[in-house]
């Protein structure tokens, strides 16, 4: 059982901390967002097998879980043979974590720190494997890369290695006129009033919501890979030019962005989509509205670019430009734009 | 706009008037520094609004207040001005007279004096400028004034006084908010045509809500807790608004009753606390209210100003942006205050102790509260499906022992909107809260409930609380607390009534559910037709005023009873 001091010296630490920081630790220590995360069996299913099939990997080794949560990756491979495992925390969620890890007999194993990363001091000067769960929506949305790569940097041994240590996101066109009506639309006319300041900043907040396989009209595209074992945060603001083909002929009101998982350490590497063409996640995919209504025909192509930064004061919301070409023969269909896009 | 009058200029017209060069001019005024020692101590104060001139600054402007009704240190005071400021309404007010415009002391806003500009002395030497630290510190000058007029005619006059003016200014301040904000629409349509701009502008409206909410912190920080600031910010978003207007029920109800209702609205100064997008003051300016006053502390506020502006009705609504129980309204009265202040189980969110701040503060004696009256509801639960759904999961997962997740799932009200066939025996409705009179001593209270279960009973699950909401035409309308909305909806002539309960469509409030913990609870029987009873509190949890505790006791009639506490927060 966690102490009451040491609850309420944490929540005092918390409450030092900038209003943005402590909106995003405070709502992590909720237990509707771990029951959401822990119930979603792809992720949760994926880090089980990418750890627990790889005994040889874990075996005797020391292990860092950053941002342990409720403490399920620990003790994953607290059971694939671990030497010793350090959960680090910054949300009070940590207390319950060590409660967890107490009944289910791993507290010799595991050890739970609450803290910053960069602020706590661990009881290992070095260790062999990083773990762990840093995506966010849009992969990069209040991500905790940045604490991973950190960490990375000052803990992980020269050969140690990163679980999951590659993201993808990818990017396609989709057909969605009659969401797209709900959701921008609606703003047109609110009960005979004119809404349009609230449609612009809807248009300018990307959707997280889930899209069916069938909306999508185009091939998908990657726009950015992330090595975990080479990249840093100056990676995550990025600019990608792409070109996204059309299937069929259709519209496109927006564009779609999703990210791959990859653990290539694995015996076997394992990897999970968070893409409207498999099976649900939590993090769905993210919808981004364009200002027009794209007539596209098969094999034509959209030029594209996005551009990602994170936001100068908040860095854990995202500033992100898409711009968009589409030259056709067909005067009528011509289109060209640029939004933007903030995910806070 | 610093920039506009870069320090060269300045420079160049001041050594034209001295005809040497700057550095020259600074030695000759030290020269005649030494000079003015030897030679003669007065000094000659040139009057503000005309030629005449005064031994000292003082007698000048008690001269301008006298004729002109121009008092200075009621402006310095009113608008804080420090050294600089002052230096800048001196030479604002004089480059006014000198173009032969006239000036108005009670039209002088900050706005005018924020040109770096003024800081160029208009006259040369000006001696007022000199004397500025033998003037009456600040607050020196109140308490003559109050002492004066207390001596004549008691406090009241001076203060009712002062109050009017900070009204009229406030007036006029959001008058140039209004102006200005037309004029940034304006211009920003010219740059949405433009995608090239589109990137300073994300830049600059970054800059402007980082300033925003810069001084949000600052205020946060002056007023202590730092829930309130969460509070407002949660609402500056669009999703909170978009649910709230979709939520047909609710948003519906509001506009029937109000457009249904037009003879009580036209001619009328009604008050939107927690005004949000706007959508309510809408409704009344639409339904011929004279002058509608909208007020909300969130940053949507800026968002309600467009769409008002983009509806047409800025004539007739007014947007403030704060706290209800720190801004000062434009008006001493109000006929109809209009508010969608509800919160989950009805109190959760505590907004409603400032709409009776309001209504005791502005309300007419005999205006009107819209809603007029909500009640709130108790049910038992039955729902075996949801209960083993919900906390069977933490028992094992992935093969781990999680019950510890478990504590809050009993503790805490979740907020659900629950099949009808859950509710498995009638509700009371357990309090009504006559919005006309009630008081914020009546939000925390203990009830008696009861409940004669169904046949949709096979255990006693837990509780389901909601509430109903009344628009009353009249304020003298008494509704009993067991009259549910629809009963008295339809009661002879229609009228506008609705509910979150488990019964009808959902609203974005859904339910609150008190699922008991069997762990703890004592297991009792319960059978079709029987009765059970018990108490029901409503408070307010220490260090949490937007939060509420609700704690329900039950039992079978003549039976012991136990209870349970729940927090919402």
């Amino acid at each position: 059982m966690a102490g009451a001091m040491d609850i309420e010296a944490a929540e005092t630490r918390l409450k030092q901390l900038d209003h943005s920081e402590q909106h995003y630790f405070n709502s992590y220590n909720h237990h509707g967002i771990h029951e959401e995360m822990l119930k979603d069996e792809v992720r949760t299913r994926s880090y089980m097998r990418s750890i627990i099939d790889n005994k040889h990997i874990f075996k005797d080794k020391v292990v860092l879980d950053v941002g342990c949560g409720t403490g399920i990756l620990s003790m994953f491979a607290a059971k694939a043979g671990a030497k010793h495992v350090i959960g680090v925390d910054m949300s009070t969620i940590i207390f319950k974590a060590r409660e967890i890890v107490e009944v289910n007999g791993f507290s010799d194993k595991i050890t739970l720190i609450q803290g910053k990363m960069e602020e706590i001091e661990l009881p290992f000067e070095k260790v062999d494997i990083i773990i762990s769960e840093w995506m966010g929506y849009f992969l990069l949305y209040e991500s905790m890369l940045d604490t991973v790569l950190y960490a990375r940097d000052k803990y992980l041994n020269k050969d140690g290695l990163i679980f999951p240590d590659k993201a993808t996101i990818f990017v396609a066109g989709i057909e969605d006129g009659d969401y797209k009506e709900d959701k921008i639309g609606f703003w047109d006319n609110v009960y005979g009033f004119d809404y349009s300041p609230l449609k612009a900043t809807a248009l300018s907040e990307p959707l997280v919501d889930t899209v069916e396989m069938k909306a999508v009209v185009t091939d998908p595209t990657a726009v950015l890979t992330l090595d975990l074992y080479t990249c840093t945060t100056a990676d995550l603001a990025f600019s990608c030019p792409f070109d996204l083909r059309a299937q069929r002929d259709d519209y496109i009101h927006a564009l779609v962005a999703w990210f791959d998982i990859d653990f290539t350490a694995c015996h076997k590497p394992i990897r999970f989509s968070t893409g409207p063409h498999t099976k649900y996640t939590h993090w769905k995919q993210t919808v981004f509205y364009l200002q027009d209504v794209l007539m596209v025909k098969s094999g034509e192509k959209i030029e594209c670019s996005l551009h990602n930064r994170p936001n100068e004061k908040n860095k854990r919301d995202l500033d992100i430009k898409i711009e968009y070409r589409l030259d056709t023969p067909d005067p009528n269909r011509q289109a060209e734009g640029t939004c933007l896009y903030k995910m806070c | 706009m610093v920039e506009a009058y870069p320090p060269s200029e300045s420079s160049a017209s001041s050594s034209n008037n001295s005809e040497n060069g700057r550095d020259d001019a600074w030695l000759q005024a030290d020269q005649d520094d030494g000079d003015d020692f030897g030679e003669q101590e007065t000094v000659q104060v040139i009057s503000l609004l005309d030629d005449k001139v005064f031994d000292d600054a003082v007698a000048m402007i008690k001269y301008c207040k006298d004729k002109y009704r121009f008092d200075f240190l009621a402006i310095r005071d009113n608008l804080g001005l420090d050294f600089y400021g002052q230096v800048k309404l001196i030479n604002y007010v004089r480059q006014n007279v000198h173009e032969g415009r006239e000036v108005k002391g009670e039209s002088i806003t900050a706005k005018d004096l924020e040109d770096d500009g003024l800081l160029k002395p208009v006259l040369e030497d000006d001696a007022l400028i000199l004397c500025l630290d033998e003037l009456p510190a600040p607050g020196a000058q109140e308490k003559k004034d109050g002492k004066a007029v207390a001596g004549a005619d008691g406090e009241a006059p001076a203060v009712d006084q002062l109050l009017q003016k900070n009204a009229q200014l406030q007036e006029e301040l959001e008058r140039l908010a209004q102006q200005f904000n037309n004029y940034r629409l304006a211009v920003q349509k010219t740059l949405d045509e433009r995608w090239g701009e589109d990137d300073t502008k994300a830049a600059e409206s970054s800059k402007a809500k980082g300033a925003v909410s810069g001084d949000e912190g600052e205020e946060g920080k002056k007023k202590g807790p730092e829930e309130a600031t969460w509070y407002f910010e949660s609402y500056a978003h669009n999703d909170i608004h978009e649910t709230m207007l979709k939520d047909t029920i609710r948003t519906e109800a509001y506009r029937d009753f109000i457009y249904n209702n037009k003879n009580l609205f036209a001619g009328k100064t009604v008050l939107d606390i927690g005004c949000g997008t706007g959508i309510l003051s809408m409704f009344c300016a639409k339904a011929g209210a004279a002058r509608v006053l909208a007020v909300d502390n969130s940053n949507i506020l800026d968002k309600a100003r467009e769409n008002i502006f983009n509806n047409g009705l800025d004539g007739v609504i007014t947007c403030i942006k704060g706290k209800i129980e720190e801004v000062t309204l434009p008006v001493d009265k109000v006929d109809i205050i209009v508010s969608e202040w509800m919160g989950y189980c009805l109190l959760y969110e505590a907004m409603l102790p400032s709409v009776l701040f309001a209504r005791d503060r502005y309300l007419k004696p005999d205006g009107l509260l819209v809603p007029s009256h909500t009640s709130m509801w108790i049910a038992p639960v039955s729902d075996e499906e949801y209960v083993t759904e919900n906390m069977s999961f933490w028992r094992d997962v992935y093969g781990f022992d999680m019950k510890a997740m478990q504590e809050g799932t009993y503790t805490n009200a979740r907020i659900e909107h629950m099949p009808t066939d859950a509710v498995c025996g009638t509700g009371t409705g357990f309090r009504m809260l006559d919005l006309h009179t009630c008081t914020p001593e009546d939000l925390v209270f203990t009830e008696k409930w009861q409940t004669t279960l169904s046949d949709k009973v096979e255990s006693l699950d837990g509780f389901l609380v909601w509430f109903d909401t009344f628009f009353a035409e009249d304020r003298n309308e008494k509704i009993d607390a067991s009259l549910t909305w629809k009963e008295w909806a339809d009661a002879g002539r229609e009228r506008v009534a609705f509910t979150t309960g488990p019964f009808f469509k959902q609203t974005h409030w859904k339910q609150g559910l008190l699922l008991v913990d069997k762990s703890k609870a004592k297991d009792i029987k319960v059978t079709p037709g029987q009765k059970l009873s018990g108490e029901i509190q409503y408070a307010i949890p220490e260090g949490h005023h937007r939060g509420l505790n609700i704690k329900v006791t039950w039992g079978a009639e003549g039976e012991e009873k136990q209870s349970q506490m729940w927090l919402c927060h």
